[in-house]
Order: structure tokens, then sequence, then C-alpha cells
């Protein structure tokens, strides 16, 4: 028998006027009569107080809400991303339930790595959802990559779900499904989602908008990475911005500066899951990985820089 | 309150004619009108006498009434909770912080504002994490709204905390993600079934849980506030008082975080800092016992100490701490 007031039950506003008139208050004066008597009482339909009786039973969620931290550093499988730099700046691997963002000039391999992470999930017979939004990574790719590992088979293929979007409405009917796919398919255990400042360049969403919607990205994954430990692995291109000669922000004179700096803020995903990574190219053929920022750094604090030297060879970091 | 549910109930009849006339609750019957008014109104098959209803509306006036208490057993009452609990096991550690506010003995409901970065995170982790390794059978809930918990993170501050029942500390510390009011609303009904399960089975060999951390009330609440309508000012002044009904019937500590926003116009004769102050508009601060402001001072070159960071607390509001002398108290971390 519960205490809990009716009011924070998430009924229509009419319905919550019309039981406090006839003065039940609590979910206690709910369980004691029925919904007939209810619906005769308050004068309104029976479905109606059907609907509060079982908005009144209890949670409603299936998944559970609470978890011990303990759990929450349980998990000590890590999952190569097949990049060794990469995997020593991770501290061995990508665990399940973190986020990977990694960031990098055009030609610098992020997809590579995304699509190579996906084989060394694919070998732990894991269900892959590869969401790829600017065609950098089709289908062929994968297949090509997963062919080269020890299962020669194509039953890998069967694990990888691909899915290809072009334009602004895609993204954001995407993202507002998201939840309701991964609660379908719960035994996904991968999101890649490449090239993600693709549809986000400034030009597609006003600020309000842009903001809204990755912020919705952001509770999204927090909340699947915590409940179904959902790995996520997000490559994203550099924005360039414009400095004028004295390092103020501004439109460009001739001698001015331009820069590259990554797209989405340290904040646009949650900070207690996220490794940030951007590729720093020094020459052609070589270069260091550099950590962003990773769940263990303290906000606002000068963190030791964390980096690790690559090199590619034929086309693959390694 | 319904009229039917009065105990001893009334008579029978006289309920049914009073919801006729449209009289359904305790209120309508003491608020709507005179009781001769009333009883005019009431069909004269009912065999009632002016009399009898008159004596049924004292009747309900007395059941209705809040229930007198006398100051002196009330003292009594605190005094032996007191001694319950052990008074230093809410404590942040750091001997000057406890003293602003004396301690976070619950029950009772603590807000901890400031900028990012200022450090309200980390104080209610230490509190947590301190009372999590020095008591053995007390369990931490943590709502987090942002997705910023970060396990990492804790058990590096674990490390740092000596106490003699650390390991099982952060199986203890129980995290809850939830991104909207209502999330937070069912979290606390599965806490609050899980008491009543609790008291119903009369051993106490189980964890119970004595401390609350709401993480960035600000994104929960401030989302309904507008400019507009006072519905989520309504709303928000509900959530804090069930809050603070189940603080005190449960006795939990509840710190909540809160984020700042700017303050127009400023005054630059202010001796301490007035740019921000805590979000969610003036009145939330009186919905909690007491406000703590935190804030960041650079440090000076000379006394920079190799990885930490200076750190001021200051009490904007509070109603629990007894201050010998005015003015906030300085302290480092």
């Amino acid at each position: 028998m519960s205490d809990r007031p009716l009011s924070t039950l998430s009924l229509a506003p009419n319905m919550l006027s019309a039981l406090a008139r006839a003065g039940y208050e609590t979910v206690k004066d709910i369980q004691d009569s029925t919904p007939e008597q209810l619906s005769k009482d308050l004068n309104i339909p029976l479905p109606a107080s059907q609907a509060v009786f079982s908005a009144a039973a209890g949670p409603s969620r299936a998944l559970p809400m609470t978890q011990s931290a303990a759990a929450m550093m349980g998990t000590t499988k890590q999952y190569s991303t097949g990049c060794q730099p990469l995997d020593r700046l991770l501290g061995g691997g990508l665990k399940r339930g973190f986020i990977l963002e990694i960031n990098g000039p055009p030609g610098s391999g992020k997809e590579q790595i995304a699509a190579s992470a996906v084989k060394s999930f694919v070998e732990c017979n894991e269900q892959v959802l590869f969401v790829d939004m600017q065609n950098m990574v089709p289908p062929a790719t994968i297949k090509r990559i997963l062919m080269n590992g020890p299962r020669a088979e194509t039953d890998g293929m069967d694990l990888v779900s691909y899915l290809s979007f072009h334009s602004t409405v895609e993204i954001v009917a995407f993202i507002r499904s998201l939840t309701a796919y991964l609660e379908a398919n719960p035994s996904t255990a991968l999101l890649v989602l490449n090239s993600l400042a693709f549809p986000f360049q400034p030009h597609t969403f006003t600020l309000k908008s842009r903001f809204a919607i990755l912020d919705k990205l952001k509770q999204t994954l927090a909340r699947t990475c915590a409940s179904m430990g959902l790995t996520v692995i997000i490559t994203s291109q550099l924005t360039t911005k414009m400095l004028e000669g004295n390092g103020q922000p501004g439109s460009a004179p001739p001698g001015s500066k331009s820069i590259m700096v990554p797209s989405f803020a340290h904040n646009n995903f949650p900070t207690g899951r996220t490794y940030r990574v951007i590729i720093v190219p020094q020459t052609r053929t070589t270069g260091v990985m550099r950590l962003l920022s990773a769940p263990t750094h303290v906000p606002n604090r000068a963190q030791p820089l964390r980096e690790e030297p690559y090199q590619k060879v034929r086309g693959v970091i390694s | 309150m319904r009229l039917q549910q009065f105990s001893p109930p009334l008579r029978n009849e006289l309920v049914q004619c009073l919801q006729e006339i449209g009289i359904k609750t305790d209120a309508d019957l003491l608020l709507s009108g005179d009781h001769t008014t009333i009883f005019s109104r009431l069909p004269p098959e009912l065999g009632i006498s002016l009399l009898d209803f008159r004596r049924a509306v004292e009747e309900v006036a007395e059941l209705a009434s809040a229930v007198a208490m006398h100051g002196d057993k009330l003292l009594e009452m605190e005094n032996r909770q007191h001694e319950d609990i052990f008074a230093d096991d809410m404590l942040v550690g750091i001997p000057e912080v406890d003293a602003l506010l004396g301690g976070f003995r619950p029950p009772r409901i603590v807000e901890v504002s400031g900028d990012k970065g200022s450090g309200k995170t980390a104080l209610a982790l230490q509190l947590a994490l301190r009372h999590l390794s020095r008591i053995d059978d007390s369990s931490v809930l943590w709502v987090d709204s942002s997705g910023d918990f970060s396990p990492e993170r804790v058990s590096a501050m674990l490390a740092q905390i000596s106490g003699e029942y650390s390991e099982s500390a952060l199986e203890r510390l129980q995290v809850s993600f939830a991104s909207d009011i209502e999330a937070v609303h069912e979290v606390l009904e599965t806490l609050r079934q899980s008491f009543a399960a609790r008291s119903s089975t009369s051993y106490t060999a189980s964890v119970t849980t004595r401390c609350i951390v709401i993480d960035a009330i600000t994104s929960l609440l401030g989302a309904m506030l507008s400019a507009t309508s006072s519905q989520g000012h309504a709303s928000m002044t509900t959530f804090m008082r069930q809050l603070r009904a189940f603080a005190d019937s449960f006795s939990l500590a509840i710190i909540v975080i809160n984020a700042s926003t700017k303050i127009l116009p400023r005054n630059p004769d202010a001796v301490f800092e007035t740019c921000r102050k805590p979000a969610l508009g003036p009145s939330f601060t009186f919905m909690t016992d007491a406000t703590l402001w935190l804030s960041r001072r650079p440090t000076e070159e000379s006394e920079a100490v190799e990885e930490s960071t200076m750190h001021v607390a200051e009490v904007l509001r509070s109603r629990i701490s007894v201050c010998p002398a005015p003015g906030p108290p300085r302290c480092d971390t």
C-alpha cells in the first residue's frame, strides 16, 4: 500500500484535476476502490478509469533502472579495435558499455578503424549495427574485412546490420527511434556511427535544433550503454575554424590562419563513458594518436597528455 | 480526504446524500459554506436533525485537523534519533566544511550548487564514499541525469579514502540513470517499495539506503520552468516536497546538485562573487534545508601544489546550521 501521491503518475491534467476534486490523493486511495466505482465517482468513462489503475499499478519499465557501481565496472572483456596504438591508448581495448569517438582529418583512416573493430566483435559472435552517413564504408568493404579474418565464411555478415543515411530527416528519425530499435534487438553489442559530423554541418541545423537532437542522442546512448552494455564507436570529421591573424575567431582576410577542430564538444556524449581520440598525422605515413578525454579525466583540470605514435602500412594504421 | 475514508466512519446515508449535493471531501464540507446552509440543501427524508448534523461536522473537523505535538516531546524524539545514528558517519572529512552545516546527518536535504568544475560532484562523491567505507550496512543511491557518472573516477577516489569497509563500498553505491523527472519518481517508488518490504520483515541484517544524491537536478526540473506558465514551478515544488517527505519518513540525507546561471545586473562593489547564482529560480533554495555554493579559486604561482586546486564553499542560506560568527569560513581541498 503506497503513499505515493497521484500527481507523480503520468496522467492527463484533466484526469488529475478530476481525481483531486473527488478527494483522491494517494495511490492507496485508488487501490482501495475498483475501476467501475472510480468511473462512477468521477463521472468518467470506464477505459479512462482503467488507465488510471494501470498507471497506479507500478513502474512500467522492464529494464533494470539501478545497478551498483561495482557492476558497472564489472565487464573486463576488452575488444580490440584492430589498431594497436589505439588499443594501447584505451588501456588494452574497448570494453562493453563504453563509447569511443575517433576524430581525424580526411584520409587519416578512421573509417577503416571502425570497420576493423566490427571484425573483432563479429569474431566474438556479437551483433553489430553499422550506420554509415557519408557512404564511406559500403557493405562490400565490411565483407572484405570480415573475409580476411579467421572466419572466412560469410556467416559473419549475418551478424552485421547495415544502415545508410543521406538526409537530415533520416538522421532525426533514426535518433528518435534508436531506443525502440535497441529494445527490440537487445543482443546488439556494437553500434557504429560512421561520419557522424557529416549530417551535423552548420548549415543543416539551427543551433537550437542541433542542441536538441544531439541531447536526445546523448540520452539514448547513456541509457542504453548503462542498461544493455551497448558499445558505440563514432567516427567524426574535423571542422575548419577560421582565425584572424591575432588568433581571434573571425572571417578570413588574407594571411589568416585556419585550424581544424573536432566537430563535437566534450559534453555532447556522456562523459562518464566516452573516450575521445584524435588522429594527428605528421607525415604521409606516420603520426600520433592523442587521447582528448577519457572517463577517468576530471573536468576542468589539466590532464597529462597521452599520445601513441602510429604508422600507416599499405593504407592501414598499425 | 474523501468522506468515505474517515474512521470511525460517518453514517452511510449522510455521506450518500452529501455526495449527491456535490460535497465529496472534508474540505468541501467544512469550507463550502455554513453548516446550516448545507443542512438546508440536504433532502428532508434523511431524517437527521440540525444538532446531529452539526455534531457530525465537528467530528469531521476534528478528524481532519493536523495532529498536535508538544515541543518538548519533539525535542526528545530528535535527540533520540541523533543517538541512534552515529554523529560522524555522514561527513565530508574536512572539519571546516562539516562545521558549515553541522554535518549531513539525516534527515536533511542539502543543495550543492556552483559553476562547472567547482567540485560539486566531487564533494557529494567524497561524502558518499567516506560514508560507505565506514558503515557496513548502508548503501547510497546515486541518481545520474546526464550520464557523467564514471565508475573509474569513483574507484580512483575510493583508493584515497581509507575505511574499514572499502572493498564492498562500490557494490553498495547504487547508480540509476534518469533522464526526466518521471524516471526519478519511478526510482524513488522502487526504493519506497523496498523500504516497505524491509519493514514488514523484522530482521535488519540487510543493507539500508541512508543517502541519496541527485546529480544535476537542474536538467530534470529546469526543463519544465517557463516564463508564461506556473505549472513547471508547481511540479518542481511538489517534487521537492515529496523528497522532503521521503527524507523524513525514511531518515535519509539527500544531496541535490544544482547548476548555476548568470546574475544580471552585476554589482561591482559586492565583496563575494556575484556574477553567478544557483539555477532553478529564487524559490528553489527555500525547498531545501541549506544551499552550499562552491567556487574554484585560481591558485597563485607561489602556492600552486601539483595536481591540486583550491575551492571555496559558502553557505548561501541555511536553516539547520548553528553558526557562532557571521561570514562563511574558507577551506582548502
